[in-house]
């Protein structure tokens, strides 16, 4: 009967409860996707640094991190191999040799780090792979009598392999897009121009385009001009085991692409063995073996168990070694609670409000209810249920709203192009696909439906507090 | 045998800075099946004395028995039950519940004390055709006039059969017709259901049908008619 009443009650005066729901359900939307959009930006982050750069755990020399010796190769690698692979959360691993070098091309030169990996490996444990731009060969596919490495666009960008062509070429892809005419039309005067990188075709595009059009087509301008010479070389010097200076031309296999410039600009991918026979290392020794497991959860955990198995080694994980990243994980949960904290407080004034409200209007029925033997506890539920009736339909549907909101931005992505070159910098993606988890959900459904509660005790405390003979005169 | 004894009873109000004195010593005794009036002008003291009779208020001195209970030894909680229990209210602005509908209202006071489903339409059904709203038990207050809603109040408070019935002034929104409907229905109630109602008045209507008259001037009982 309470239930009933209070139910009825809600809608009693319809304008007001809608709006009042309207705002909740606003206002839980607002927060939820904020925070997932928020997270989508830690989560790629977190998702690109493990699967791309650094993986879940490494394995090092003690000193190979500060050394960078050559000669610092791992020991006894069977027994720590069988270590790893029958720790529970370990779902493979991997060696790499790591030489620092410098990378030359006829223009330009730059210091790299050369990793000497097992492509077939890498291939089954990181998306590195995956991250080829299509149309610049591939990684380490097919066999070839040149050595071959895997560059970074940032890096190809540097050494000038990389440029952009307003060729017709370019203005065929333009065309086949969904650019306006009008706007290619404005891009003629380039046409036959080759722009050496991307901050000056950047740069003459801001000036003929508007800020809308550079925000809107500035991508596939760039991705249709963007241009690449199959084949490229580029020389690499590094020290071999002897200390003797030494290098050699690679051909490029593939450039990658991913969200982190730095990563892209330091990171060169070779094959295990021709590193090996051009250093002059012994095969089967490696400087780093890297880890994935089944889940990032339960890093810190496997982190501890490999970490008690193999004390003459350095082991980290991702967190130790890239500790700005985990601190942000750490920082941004932080944040989500504030959101969370900040909206759930506006739910509750929102709530004491409408529910105050309806129990100064309805101070003679309350009377007379209390008059007629409805006890205080009764009177009590009734009011709570009533404020926990409003949260609960504004918190529910601004978490549907924000589901759907999420689902359909998620598929699609969110594109901030405007601020790729700052965000890109840092190693976050301009396209962010929102995500949250699952468990925020429920959490956030509790917390709307204890919010509701709990700020409807103080109009259910006043309506209590109603003298029953005054409240019927209407007096308070 | 008494149903109702009011001995002594006073009741002084002290909020304000002078000390006002609504009911003044007042003693009276009820039966079983009275139909009795408080009459007197306004500030005479009958919406206090009703109160008080009812447990909405508490006698600064004296002592009212309602069945055997005394009421100023029951506590606050005590007090909710003895009055869903033993008292009917029926107020002069009907205060009906708006979001309910007539059977529903009718039906409250059964609910609160958890009646059985069939027992409880079985008396709202048997009420409604008392008071002619049988065809309107679906109906919301706001769709019932007056006269019907203060119909739906005093089948309501006879709903638990409770040993008298308390009314203040329940004609004085009503028109004539809706009055003479409301005072025939309670008439026969009274005398189907043997229910004891106590009004407070100015209605001379009411006055006419009532078969015992009270009188308050500044709070005491100037006279005591049975007719």
């Amino acid at each position: 009967m309470i239930i009933e009443i209070a139910w009825k009650n809600v809608w009693r005066n319809k304008v007001r409860s809608l709006i009042v729901i309207a705002a909740m359900t606003i206002g839980v939307f607002a927060g939820v996707f904020s925070i997932a959009v928020m997270n989508s930006s830690v989560v790629q982050r977190i998702d690109s640094a493990v699967n791309e750069e650094l993986s879940h755990i490494q394995i090092n020399n003690k000193d190979f991190r500060s050394s960078n010796d050559i000669n610092d190769f791992i020991p006894d690698l069977d027994t720590l191999f069988e270590k790893i692979l029958t720790t529970e959360g370990v779902e493979d691993a991997t060696g790499r040799i790591i030489v620092q070098a410098m990378a030359s091309t006829a223009r330009k030169s730059t210091g790299v780090m050369l990793v000497g990996i097992d492509p077939e490996k890498e291939r089954h444990i990181f998306t590195l792979g995956e991250k080829v731009i299509p149309g610049t060969g591939g990684f380490f596919q097919g066999e070839t009598k040149y050595n071959t490495a895997y560059i970074g666009e940032k890096l190809a960008k540097e050494l000038n392999i990389v440029r952009y062509m307003m060729d017709d070429e370019a203005f065929n892809k333009m065309s086949e897009s969904d650019i306006p005419q009008e706007v290619i039309l404005k891009l003629e005067q380039f046409r036959g121009v080759r722009f050496v990188s991307e901050k000056k075709l950047k740069a003459e595009l801001r000036n003929v385009l508007s800020h809308k059009e550079f925000r809107q087509y500035s991508g596939q301008v760039f991705s249709s001009a963007w241009s690449y010479r199959e084949g490229s070389r580029i020389v690499f010097t590094f020290v071999d085991c002897e200390g003797n200076q030494t290098g050699a031309t690679f051909r490029i296999t593939g450039i990658f692409r991913t969200n982190n410039d730095m990563f892209e600009t330091s990171s060169v991918f070779v094959p295990y063995d021709e590193l090996c026979s051009l250093t002059g290392i012994e095969p089967g020794n490696y400087h780093r073996i890297i880890a994935r497991l089944t889940d990032n959860d339960i890093t810190d955990r496997v982190t501890r168990e490999v970490r008690a198995a193999l004390p003459s080694l350095e082991v980290l994980n991702w967190k130790e070694i890239s500790p700005d990243l985990a601190m942000l994980a750490d920082f941004m949960q932080q944040i989500y609670a504030l959101f969370m904290i900040i909206i759930l407080a506006a739910l509750a004034f929102g709530i004491v409000n409408t529910m105050l409200m309806a129990v100064l209007e309805r101070t003679r029925e309350i009377g007379m209810l209390a008059a007629i033997g409805m006890n205080r506890k009764k009177i009590f539920a009734m009011i709570m249920t009533e404020s926990v009736f409003l949260s609960v339909i504004g918190g529910i549907s601004g978490m549907i709203v924000g589901m759907v909101i999420i689902a359909v931005t998620s598929r699609n992505g969110i594109n901030l192009v405007n601020y790729s070159e700052g965000m890109e910098a840092i190693g976050y993606s301009v396209n962010l696909f929102p995500v949250i988890d699952p468990l925020f959900f429920t959490i956030t459904a509790c917390l709307i439906i204890l919010t509701g509660i709990i700020s409807s005790v103080y109009p259910a405390r006043k309506a209590l507090k109603l003298n029953p003979v005054e409240a019927l005169r209407g007096e308070k | 045998m008494n149903v109702l004894e009011i001995n002594e009873v006073y009741k002084t109000y002290h909020d304000t800075e002078v000390a006002v004195t609504a009911v003044n010593g007042v003693t009276l005794s009820f039966e079983r099946g009275e139909f009795a009036a408080v009459v007197g002008p306004s500030g005479s003291g009958k919406t206090t004395l009703l109160n008080l009779i009812g447990g909405l208020d508490q006698p600064t001195d004296g002592e009212i028995i309602v069945a055997g209970h005394r009421l100023s030894e029951l506590r606050p909680s005590e007090l909710i039950d003895f009055r869903m229990e033993h008292v009917g209210f029926v107020f002069q602005s009907y205060n009906l519940i708006p979001v309910l509908t007539a059977s529903e209202n009718i039906g409250f006071i059964m609910n609160l004390q958890h009646w059985p489903a069939d027992k409880r339409k079985k008396r709202t059904d048997e009420l409604l055709h008392s008071v002619g709203l049988a065809d309107r038990g679906n109906s919301r207050p706001s769709q019932l006039s007056g006269g019907q809603q203060q119909r739906v109040a005093v089948a309501r408070a006879l709903a638990t059969r409770p040993e008298f019935i308390l009314a203040d002034e329940p004609t004085a929104n009503l028109d004539s017709k809706s009055t003479d409907t409301l005072l025939d229905i309670m008439e026969k109630l009274n005398r189907d259901e043997e229910m004891t109602f106590i009004f407070s008045t100015h209605d001379s209507r009411v006055v006419r049908r009532a078969r015992r008259i009270i009188t308050l001037e500044d709070g005491r009982v100037v006279s005591d008619e049975r007719r």
